[in-house]
């Protein structure tokens, strides 16, 4: 009987856009990684792996680095921590659950760059809302806190535009926009857990809320978790609207929140270096990667159950 | 003083009552079922007991102590649920170890890692503790695994093992064998009769299977539609039920209830045949309840039908006849040599035990019968 070749026309489909629009591009970013091809050029000469030393070398790119690094260990923590928070809090609830809801979740529907028109007003050193807050706050007993008597004295930081505040500004704004999209997936994840498993659990006696919480709702969000987490990362590597509406001139001050996709963006579209973009985006692509990794990892070990 | 006493307890949800003033006594030592169809409230009772729910009105106590306002951690109840409730992140061994760990370690104790270090006499206790139990209930071959790894039949048994590791007052158990298969459910009857007896623990078992409740409990509660209807040993709830509900409810196949009268002299006519038994009340139409088993095929009986079924359990046979003026088809329960040569659409004549009869009023609320002694031909 010979051997039906139906199965090619079922997978063939999905292999074929799989390797049209993922694989050969990648493998195309990562042989112009290795050029210093210009948009435009005809050829490109080949450098070997001048690009990746440049990167892994230059103060740019080193500071590259550390605002990504900066952004995404603060946000990622955050928003998980927040997210599970307001999930718990909210599930707790009987009335209004959906009123918090939908509030916590507005901001991760709101179009970024708007948001960040708004929040560039808030940060605004005279104008803005934050800093004639913190002034009305001056006289009081806050001014023994000496970072507050010092704002009083001179100004209030410029929040988006001094280099020792400004990552930790947009970092801020990140997690206000990213923990509600967090807490929707945590509220599915605790909807899902069995109610009898309190009930043994009370049985059992575990009469403090920790308990209860230790012995059941944590490690019955462990999946949820890891792909919470996974999916914070992945999108605080990817941040890049926010920075890109705060400061178009180029990484804030003092370059301190050139995150990686911004660089991608300014080497390769803004100055046409294609070979260098192309590397950093092979970087980046590299860990997210091991980011995908680890939660399939910690997945198949950890906590898959059932 | 009993062990277990619930007063007059009251619930609803919403506008459903699910419980109207429910009053049991339990005494140590006892194993005691629910017994009721699915939402008789039942389960609610049980939760009651528990403390997982709140009763409307009403009094629980639990060894002379008043224990309605009492959280359920602090009733030293153990529970089986009917999905088994087990920890899927936990082994064996820990789930069985949790109730211990959560009663019997302080703060310190219970730390991740540092805990088992510090209280090590506490946790090899417990481990020892563990071990008998698992040893009792044949699963210590299964310590190391995790739930997902088991079976349905042993995944009950962590949980019952999960329950028996403290000495609780009593051990609830909510439909604790409806997941299994129905070999694994009949051979499991027998353990847990078996279990009650060694532990000599007082045992609340809730189920909706007749058979369950019949099988295995010292005194058994049919429940329906928020009421116990009857309380007693099983053998009299089967043979005297007080209601009509109850007597439908317990006993498989289905009591035959067949329309009768009673005369003004008290004597009772059955499908218009009259009968040697006497009725104390007068003048009413009744109906009359006879188990398959108190119905036997005669040549000379008085009551006649058409075959339109036959049920072969091997050991019973079970013939369910069409008779005029039946409502639903007779059924009557025959040995295998017996029913040896009937076919569908045979003719049976059939007779019943006169002192087996159950006589009901139009309410269902159960009559009394005085009988005259005479054999029927």
């Amino acid at each position: 009987m010979p051997q039906s070749r139906a199965y090619l026309w079922f997978i063939g489909p999905a292999l074929m856009l799989m390797f049209v629009i993922l694989l050969i591009p990648i493998l195309i970013a990562g042989g112009l990684s290795l050029t210093d091809y210009s948009l435009g050029n005809t050829g490109a000469a080949f450098v070997g792996f001048e690009n990746y030393e440049r990167i892994f070398t230059r103060s740019t790119y080193e500071k590259m680095f550390g605002a990504t690094f900066r952004y995404v260990f603060v946000v990622v923590p955050l928003t998980v921590g927040f997210g599970l928070g307001a999930a718990l809090l909210i599930h707790s609830l009987g009335r209004f659950g959906d009123l918090y809801k939908t509030i916590y979740f507005l901001p991760v529907m709101a179009a970024l760059i708007a948001m960040a028109i708004v929040w560039e007003f808030a940060f605004h050193p005279t104008i803005g809302i934050i800093n004639a807050t913190l002034e009305r706050g001056c006289g009081t007993v806050l001014e023994r806190w000496n970072w507050y008597a010092q704002g009083c004295e001179r100004t209030f930081p410029l929040w988006l535009n001094d280099r020792d505040y400004a990552i930790w500004t947009v970092s801020f704004i990140g997690v206000w926009q990213g923990f509600g999209f967090n807490m929707v997936l945590y509220l599915a994840g605790l909807t899902s857990i069995p109610p009898s498993l309190y009930d043994a659990a009370e049985m059992d006696g575990a009469k403090r809320g920790w308990d209860r919480f230790r012995l059941v709702t944590w490690p019955m969000l462990g999946p949820t978790t890891v792909f919470v987490v996974t999916i914070s990362f992945i999108r605080s590597f990817q941040v890049f609207d926010m920075v890109e509406a705060f400061y178009p001139q180029g990484g804030g001050p003092s370059k301190s929140v050139f995150v990686m996709m911004f660089a991608i963006y300014e080497k390769g579209i803004q100055q046409n270096l294609m070979g260098i973009g192309a590397a950093i985006t092979v970087v980046f692509l590299a860990f997210v990667m091991v980011l995908t990794l680890i939660q399939r990892w910690l997945v198949e070990r950890r906590t898959h159950y059932v | 003083m009993s062990q277990i006493s619930l007063r007059k307890i009251a619930k609803s949800f919403g506008d459903t009552t699910v419980l109207n003033d429910v009053s049991l006594d339990i005494e140590g030592g006892e194993f005691v079922t629910l017994v009721g169809p699915s939402g008789c409230g039942k389960s609610t009772l049980l939760r009651i007991l528990a403390g997982l729910e709140a009763a409307d009105a009403g009094q629980v106590e639990i060894q002379g102590r008043n224990v309605t306002a009492i959280r359920p951690a602090d009733r030293n109840l153990a529970m089986v649920f009917q999905s088994y409730a087990l920890y899927p992140h936990l082994t064996v061994a820990q789930n069985m170890m949790t109730p211990l760990r959560m009663r019997d370690l302080d703060r310190v104790g219970r730390l991740p890692v540092l805990g088992p270090l510090l209280s090590r006499t506490a946790y090899r206790k417990m481990r020892d503790r563990v071990a008998d139990v698992a040893e009792t209930l044949q699963i210590k071959a299964l310590l190391d695994r995790k739930p997902g790894q088991l079976s349905g039949g042993q995944r009950q048994r962590v949980a019952l093992g999960r329950a028996m590791v403290r000495q609780p007052v009593a051990f609830l158990m909510d439909e604790p064998l409806s997941n299994l298969d129905a070999a694994l459910r009949v051979h499991m009857r027998a353990e847990l009769s078996e279990l009650h007896r060694r532990l000599d623990a007082t045992f609340v078992y809730v189920t909706h299977d007749q058979a369950e409740a019949l099988t295995m409990s010292d005194r058994m509660a049919v429940m329906m539609h928020g009421d116990i209807l009857q309380v007693g040993p099983p053998n009299e709830v089967y043979l005297n039920p007080v209601s009509l509900d109850v007597a439908r409810f317990i006993g498989s196949p289905q009591i035959n209830t067949l329309p009768g009268e009673v005369n003004s002299a008290g004597g009772l006519a059955l499908l218009g045949v009259t009968t040697e038994a006497r009725s104390t009340s007068v003048r009413q139409a009744v109906t009359v309840g006879l188990r398959p088993e108190h119905l036997s095929m005669r040549m000379a009986g008085r009551f006649a039908g058409t075959v339109r079924h036959i049920e072969n359990l091997g050991a019973d046979i079970f013939l369910h006849l069409e008779v005029g003026g039946a409502p639903a088809p007779v059924v009557l329960r025959l040995s295998p040599a017996e029913a040896s040569g009937i076919g569908l659409g045979a003719s049976v004549n059939f007779d019943f035990e006169p002192g087996k009869m159950l006589l009901f009023d139009e309410n269902g609320a159960r009559l009394s019968l005085t009988q005259t002694a005479r054999e029927v031909a």
